[in-house]
């Protein structure tokens, strides 16, 4: 998943890149408005973090740019002031959540998982294809109930597999969103960890959890279970 | 204080136009004096003229009666010459340079008769003979001549049966008697119009000190605000300036409310931060475990993290706006509810707005966000399926209030965790997101800055309803 973080406060927004990073996502930052906007107009990113009082172009300036622009990424903002008026009116200009600073790291992780999984349209944070279950908030994946070990890599990118499960998702698409800007795209990582997460999932070749289009990508095949 | 009554003074003074206009007092006095002059000249004038229509009339009268006492005097001669006789009943047609004048002319102008007043005196030309019967009253007054009134009167004098002779008789008077009493009359009237004119203008003049005396006292206490010396405009007065002091002390008093809260709510803040930073200085320097310093850091920067949003929260607020123009409450609700459909909209919660479209509120736009939001979010924590907001307005012991309540479907708040929740910091729940400080900062808001009450009761459905009643 490809985060991109837009806080001119160096500090923080160093904290949050890496906190994130850890976590397993690919972290685009930006300084000030300017930037954020060109980077969110340019890249492929999934969910922004916007801090409301940014140098050059406001945060909610920015979030209108983006959303008259059509781009459709969920935002979460950070604001300073809980006064409501500020959060009803970043809200109104096109943001999803709200934070209000000081926040717990754990907390704006639950929300930008949150954030991504409604964008897909799950409205519970247990991706759930029968028999395959993956936790969000908890980062674990079962099959019928019994727990499958998953390396970071192979968890981040079925996560996002299953979070556009019936979709195809192209090579392409996994790069852009799952790694950072020094990825050798040439390589064939991305069809090594579809491999191991098959025989993961599947160790008897029953199930076929992933289907392989060739020449367009991947899809995970399995039907969304009724929330 | 001083400086927010400076600006409140200031503000107040800006709305007089920049160049200098002439005061209140000056304008009203210009005015009604030019009003009672024009009042008093018109007067004088109009008694003038008819004082001196009505001496006219009756110096014309008297003429009228010399004429037909020479009518009465006048005879013909055995020969039929016209003749008056030496002795005349007015003694001044017999002395010379009297004043009064008569002579009597035929019908071709042949001068008859002339008085003996007429001696050596030369008189204007005496005016055309009017036709019989008729009078003629001239004044004539040409240079060089003595001015004088002439009463003309023809008759035909009938001679015998079919025989008339027309004479003309003039009678003439000097009109330096009249002159004389005209400017005595003059004098005495413009005499008694100027003494009143003088006190009518003193008196309006001290009327107008005394109506005016209000808004001197206004503008007197304002400078002793600006100076410190008192802190609002103390009464009483007038109807009329009621409005206007009224609202200035509404501002000056917000202002103080402001800035006290601002004061609490940094004293408080600093009062709070000290105990946290106390305790994380002592953990530093004493040795201990890196775990035991973790933990004491979460528990301390949660606590100031609490203190800070709490206090500042409050201060932020603005309170009631005396001189703003009223809120419609409706759209306000819809907003904060389609913020917090749009931020739970994991939990797809039904909303619900109903909202009296009539309903004013009189506050600050943010403040009610801040109420309504923070009791939307808590509710939201709770509910299960419904939220709904419902205001309305109704009669108060004084004046009316209004009723905004926030319910839930959630399980409710048990009676006894009221104090609990309200308190800041408190929270039933640990494990649902929040600082816990929502409903203590509504609390404050309605209950201090707004003077209304806050009541924590059940919902028909059972769940908790929030129930804010304000003072209209």
């Amino acid at each position: 998943m490809r985060v991109l973080i837009v806080e001119d406060e160096a500090p923080l927004r160093v904290q949050l890149a890496a906190c994130l990073r850890q976590q397993g996502y690919a972290v685009d930052e930006a300084e000030d408005g300017k930037v954020g906007l060109y980077t969110g107009q340019e890249y492929s990113i999934d969910v922004a973090v916007v801090d409301l009082g940014l140098p050059h172009l406001s945060g909610m300036q920015l979030i209108q740019h983006w959303r008259a622009a059509g781009r459709r990424f969920p935002i979460l903002i950070l604001t300073a002031r809980g006064r409501w008026q500020d959060k009803v009116a970043g809200l109104e200009a096109g943001a999803d959540d709200y934070l209000v600073k000081p926040f717990e790291l754990e907390e704006l992780l639950a929300r930008l998982r949150a954030l991504l999984r409604r964008a897909e349209g799950w409205a519970r944070s247990v991706l759930h294809c029968e028999p395959v279950r993956l936790d969000l908030s908890a980062q674990r994946v079962t099959v019928n109930g019994n727990a499958v070990e998953l390396t970071s890599y192979e968890y981040r990118l079925l996560e996002y597999l299953m979070l556009h499960a019936g979709q195809v998702v192209s090579k392409t698409e996994l790069t852009d969103h799952l790694y950072e800007e020094d990825f050798d795209r040439d390589s064939n990582v991305l069809e090594v960890l579809v491999g191991r997460i098959r025989r993961k999932l599947d160790p008897t070749q029953t199930l076929n959890p992933i289907e392989t289009l060739r020449g367009r990508g991947y899809r995970v095949r399995l039907q969304r279970a009724p929330a | 204080m001083r400086r927010y009554a400076a600006a409140v003074i200031a503000f107040v003074s800006s709305v007089r136009p920049p160049e200098r206009v002439a005061s209140l007092q000056t304008r009203l006095l210009l005015a009604a004096s030019l009003v009672l002059l024009a009042f008093l000249g018109l007067t004088g004038l109009s008694l003038e003229r008819a004082f001196r229509n009505s001496t006219l009339a009756a110096i014309q009268e008297r003429l009228q009666a010399q004429v037909y006492m020479l009518l009465g005097a006048a005879e013909l001669d055995e020969a039929g010459r016209f003749t008056l006789p030496e002795e005349l009943p007015e003694a001044r047609f017999s002395t010379p340079g009297s004043g009064l004048y008569a002579q009597v002319v035929g019908r071709n102008g042949k001068m008859l008769w002339r008085s003996p007043s007429l001696l050596g005196k030369v008189l204007p030309s005496w005016p055309a003979p009017p036709a019989p019967g008729k009078t003629r009253f001239v004044i004539a007054a040409p240079a060089g001549t003595t001015p004088v009134f002439v009463l003309g009167f023809t008759v035909n004098w009938e001679i015998s049966t079919d025989q008339y002779r027309r004479y003309t008789f003039y009678v003439a008077q000097s009109q330096q008697p009249f002159q004389e009493q005209l400017s005595s009359f003059r004098q005495h009237l413009w005499g008694w119009l100027l003494v009143p004119a003088l006190l009518l203008l003193l008196v309006q003049g001290l009327i107008l000190r005394w109506s005016l005396k209000p808004l001197r006292q206004v503008a007197q206490q304002l400078k002793a605000i600006e100076a410190g010396e008192q802190t609002e405009l103390s009464g009483p007065y007038p109807r009329e300036l009621l409005p206007l002091t009224d609202n200035l002390n509404a501002l000056l008093h917000r202002s103080q409310r402001h800035l006290e809260r601002y004061r609490q709510a940094l004293g408080n803040l600093a009062h709070s931060l000290k105990t946290p930073l106390a305790v994380l200085r002592n953990a530093l320097e004493q040795p201990t475990p890196a775990a035991e310093i973790r933990d004491i850091l979460r528990q301390q920067v949660h606590g100031m993290n609490q203190t800070v949003a709490y206090q500042l929260q409050r201060a932020a607020a603005a309170g009631p706006l005396a001189l703003a123009k009223p809120l419609a409450l409706e759209p306000i609700a819809r907003r904060v509810m389609a913020s917090l459909a749009k931020v739970y909209a994991d939990r797809s919660l039904q909303f619900e707005v109903q909202v009296e479209p009539a309903l004013v509120i009189h506050g600050d736009e943010g403040d009610f966000m801040e109420i309504l939001g923070n009791l939307g979010d808590n509710a939201c924590k709770w509910s299960r399926s419904r939220v709904i907001l419902r205001a309305h307005g109704a009669a108060a012991p004084r004046g009316r209030m209004t009723i905004l309540d926030m319910e839930d479907d959630g399980p409710g708040i048990p009676t006894e965790q009221v104090p609990l929740i309200l308190s800041r910091g408190g929270r039933i729940d640990p494990s649902v997101a929040g600082h816990g400080i929502g409903l203590a900062v509504v609390r404050d808001l309605v209950e201090e800055v707004y003077r209304g009450t806050l009541e924590i009761g059940s919902s028909p459905s059972g769940g908790a309803r929030m129930r804010v009643c304000l003072p209209s």
